[in-house]
């Protein structure tokens, strides 16, 4: 329920709905019967927040419980943000409309690094200290989960516990937690030292890190009740892991407003540069007949008229053939359209094509990242250019004339030769187009080449590798530009220096926080988006805490150095990373996990089990 | 060839947009109520295009802010139906804030509609507003800035809107500022009431938007109730 004064502020702000609450499925208790209040924060605006699955699932596993009640709460757009300032309102969840001070737990989710500034501004706006340090009463408690949380350290002058790994179980430890120490009036420090205890939680505040004179990390040490490294929980059983019942149903339109199901965890590709794929591990699959009744359900319980399928690699889900059918034989018959993700191009069978042509279609999106074959085998990228054009030859037979290709540049050995590359291939599909003697008559093709700039990742085999430098980026950009001929092609990427920022927190330490807390003063904010981000005030922030985006990007790390997410645990061995990344720079691939283990050691997380070898 | 109708009933269905849903849009009204019936499980006509869609009328769209007793949509039913047991089934899948007044069978179009009623609440009146507004409604001429298409080009035209202006009342409530008003209302000429409030609240110390409005009524040329 939002309160008088704030119903007089959305009448002077753009989009009103995003602030008001009240949306179907939204869960309302009554405060005063529940033990526990959770303000689970999403550090970005209403549609990206409301768009993510994670956020939903838990959500709805706190939901659940009669003791706790959770309430979503976003980044205010700047209009918003300064009338609340103006008239000082303080940020609030929208389920009651209490401002964030009145929570026990405050959960954020940290899907990107350049929403890190958000994180800390609705924390002030909320009326909760910013630094971890001048929160000293046992609540509230701020916690943060998701992909960031594998190199934490940028963020633990601010967040009291991690949550590496997945949240469904680990979340209901904490809030068990919390209660009982609640009702025993402990301290914050109690509290802390028996969270440390459970599997899956890291305080920061139990490990010193001390450094060497060239910046890098001399030692870690932990202290109190906190392990030497801290394992990442999973769930392991899918098809039995709670999923929610319903979604809530935004008033507006936001990014993805649909059914969604998740068909699984994990991925078995091993492209050398993909976090996702190895922090997500072990591979974990949910049965075609669950997934199913799930999206099911949440249809029935929402009227959305469109189910996307959810996970890395969709199309590598074996039951795909199965799945399929079983959505389009109810679905279809009630004008709901199936959309299927991030198909990869090795594996599109004649009769899913058929399938596909049943239902509206979008454009076709495939991810070559790399315009050469020798680039291709130095990230595992196990697409070859015959598979590319074979695919899209079919998909031109099915009526296709748009195709996306999704490349990326500065990757590691990548030379010019490479960013030509990028071109020939799009201007092979093309070619392809026209070749075609079943292609639609009186139709051209479009081709639309998308450049993302390369960050390495912690828990990757390019872990170590030195980021390319913006000017490089740059050129190598316009030359892209200069290398495509065809009026048939176009080409977008993103600006340089965000990327140099992502680098930078991705796989900074500890002394980046004053580095954080330096710039979100200085006014940053939304920093992921271009009409919010200001990099002056970035550097200003890097020069005033004697420290240089360099050190963290461009420098190639040694395979000795103890790098700051070694606290951190998620299963993958470093010896596998190492041998993946020589294996990078001699172009030796590494065949995907159902062909054969490369024993990455994830399989250890799930009792030894991994779907891939089953 | 004869045109075959597929659908079993032709309703109308009148609902009530108050409270918080005054901020949600009319397009994302439109997609809210598609969805609600999607959750009633209700046997609506889809477009048969390459794009199947909910066949939705929605009589005037009404603008973001403001509260309403008198929305109206039509759509087609597949079969026949006991309207009163639709309604409730409806207004359960709907969120609050939104509620079904009755659904029912119709002979009007929405091209009927000429007139339209308001209840104009300004919470924070400048002391001089009363007086003003009663000078300004009753004057000859009512100059308000209509932004309007020349071309490409938008430009601000000054419009007399005083024969669009078919009756008002003006009262206070504690402290309060209540204007009663009927305007043309309509797909040839429609007059949104901010553009009265901006005229009336020149040259005064008031926020015009710190201002409620309430859409009372729907009329036809002759004054019926638009039903």
């Amino acid at each position: 329920m939002v309160k008088k004064e704030v119903e007089k502020l959305l009448k002077k702000v753009q989009k009103p709905a995003r602030y008001t609450g009240g949306e179907l499925n939204s869960v309302i208790k009554d405060k005063n019967s529940v033990k526990l209040r959770y303000a689970f924060c999403f550090p970005d605006n209403y549609e990206i927040g409301m768009s993510h699955l994670g956020m939903k699932i838990l959500y709805s596993v706190v939901n659940e419980r009669e003791d706790a009640w959770c309430e979503r709460v976003f980044a205010p757009w700047d209009d918003m943000e300064t009338l609340m300032r103006e008239n000082n309102v303080k940020l609030y969840a929208l389920e009651s409309g209490d401002s964030l001070d009145e929570f026990d737990l405050i959960g954020f989710s940290l899907q990107y690094e350049l929403s890190y500034t958000n994180v800390l501004n609705m924390l002030d706006l909320g009326g909760v200290p910013v630094l971890k340090k001048d929160r000293t009463s046992l609540t509230p408690i701020v916690i943060a989960g998701g992909p960031c949380v594998c190199n934490p350290e940028p963020m633990v002058d601010f967040i009291d516990i991690f949550l590496p790994g997945e949240g469904e179980e680990v979340t209901n430890d904490i809030v068990d937690l919390l209660i009982k120490h609640k009702e025993m009036g402990s301290t914050r420090l109690e509290f802390l030292r028996e969270a440390a205890k459970i599997q899956g939680v890291y305080v920061p505040e139990f490990y010193n890190v001390d450094y060497n004179e060239d910046g890098t990390i001399k030692s870690v040490e932990n202290f109190e009740t906190a392990p030497e490294k801290v394992q990442k929980r999973i769930v392991s059983d899918l098809d039995n892991a709670h999923y929610p019942k319903d979604f809530i149903v935004p008033f507006i339109d936001v990014v993805q407003d649909r059914t969604v199901g998740e068909v699984f965890r994990g991925c078995t590709r091993g492209c050398r540069f993909c976090q996702a794929c190895f922090i997500t591990r072990p591979i974990r699959e949910k049965s075609p007949e669950v997934i199913n009744e799930q999206c099911r359900r949440i249809s029935d319980a929402t009227g959305y008229d469109e189910i996307s399928l959810c996970s890395l690699s969709t199309s590598d889900y074996t039951k795909i053939e199965q799945l399929i059918p079983m959505l389009f034989d109810w679905a279809l018959k009630e004008n709901i359209n199936v959309s299927l993700p991030s198909l990869r191009v090795d594996n599109f069978s004649d009769e899913l094509m058929e399938e596909l042509k049943k239902v509206r279609r979008s454009g076709l999106t495939f991810a070559p990242e790399a315009g050469t074959q020798r680039l291709r085998d130095a990230i595992n990228k196990n697409v070859t250019e015959e598979e590319v054009l074979r695919t899209a030859l079919k998909a031109f037979d099915g009526g296709w004339t748009s195709v996306k290709l999704y490349f990326m540049m500065g990757l590691p050995t990548e030379t010019m030769e490479d960013i030509e590359g990028i071109a020939d291939l799009a201007q092979k599909v093309v070619d392809t187009f026209y070749r075609n003697p079943n292609k639609e008559k009186g139709k051209g093709v479009q081709v639309n080449i998308s450049v993302a700039s390369f960050v390495p990742k912690p828990f990757t085999p390019f872990q170590w590798e030195p980021q390319d430098k913006g000017e490089l980026l740059v050129e190598k950009q316009k030359h892209l530009l200069s290398s495509v001929k065809s009026r048939k092609i176009s080409v977008s990427y993103h600006q340089s220096e965000t990327s140099v920022l992502e680098g930078v927190f991705a796989r900074g330490d500890r002394r980046l926080g004053e580095v954080i807390y330096k710039a979100w003063q200085k006014g940053c904010k939304f920093d992921a988006w271009d009409e919010f981000f200001d990099y002056s005030k970035w550097a200003e922030a890097f020069r005033e805490c004697n420290l240089t985006t360099d050190f963290y990007t461009s420098r190639r790390r040694e395979y000795t150095e103890i790098l700051p997410w070694e606290i951190m645990d998620y299963g993958i061995r470093k010896e596998f990373l190492i041998d993946e990344n020589k294996k990078a720079h001699e172009s030796i691939t590494t065949p995907q996990c159902r062909i054969k283990c490369s024993a990455c050691g994830a399989n250890k997380l799930n009792g030894g089990h991994c779907d891939a070898r089953s | 060839m004869p045109e075959v109708k597929k659908w079993a009933m032709d309703v109308r269905m009148s609902f009530e947009k108050t409270g918080m849903a005054k901020f949600i849009s009319h397009l994302d009204t439109v997609r809210l109520i598609t969805r609600s019936m999607k959750r009633a499980c209700v046997p609506i006509w889809f477009t048969e295009g390459f794009n199947p869609h909910a066949f939705l009328t929605f009589a005037m769209p009404l603008s973001l802010g403001f509260e309403s007793y008198c929305e109206t949509v039509d759509f087609r039913l597949m079969e026949e139906m006991d309207l009163d047991e639709l309604a409730k089934k409806i207004n359960d899948a709907l969120p609050v804030d939104i509620t079904v007044k009755e659904i029912y069978v119709y002979e009007t179009s929405p091209n009927d509609i000429r007139w339209a009623e308001y209840k104009i609440i300004f919470n924070n009146p400048d002391k001089v507003l009363l007086e003003t507004a009663k000078n300004k409604l009753s004057s000859d001429e009512i100059i308000v800035e209509k932004k309007a298409k020349q071309g490409r080009k938008k430009v601000a035209k000054e419009v007399n809107i005083k024969d669009h202006i078919k009756s008002f009342e003006l009262s206070e409530d504690n402290g309060k500022l209540i204007l009663d008003t009927v305007l043309s209302s309509g797909t040839s000429i429609n007059i949104n009431p901010m553009l009265l409030i901006g005229a009336l609240v020149k040259n005064t110390n008031t926020d015009e938007q710190d201002v409620d409005v309430i859409k009372i009524e729907s009329y036809t040329q002759n004054m019926e109730v638009f039903k």
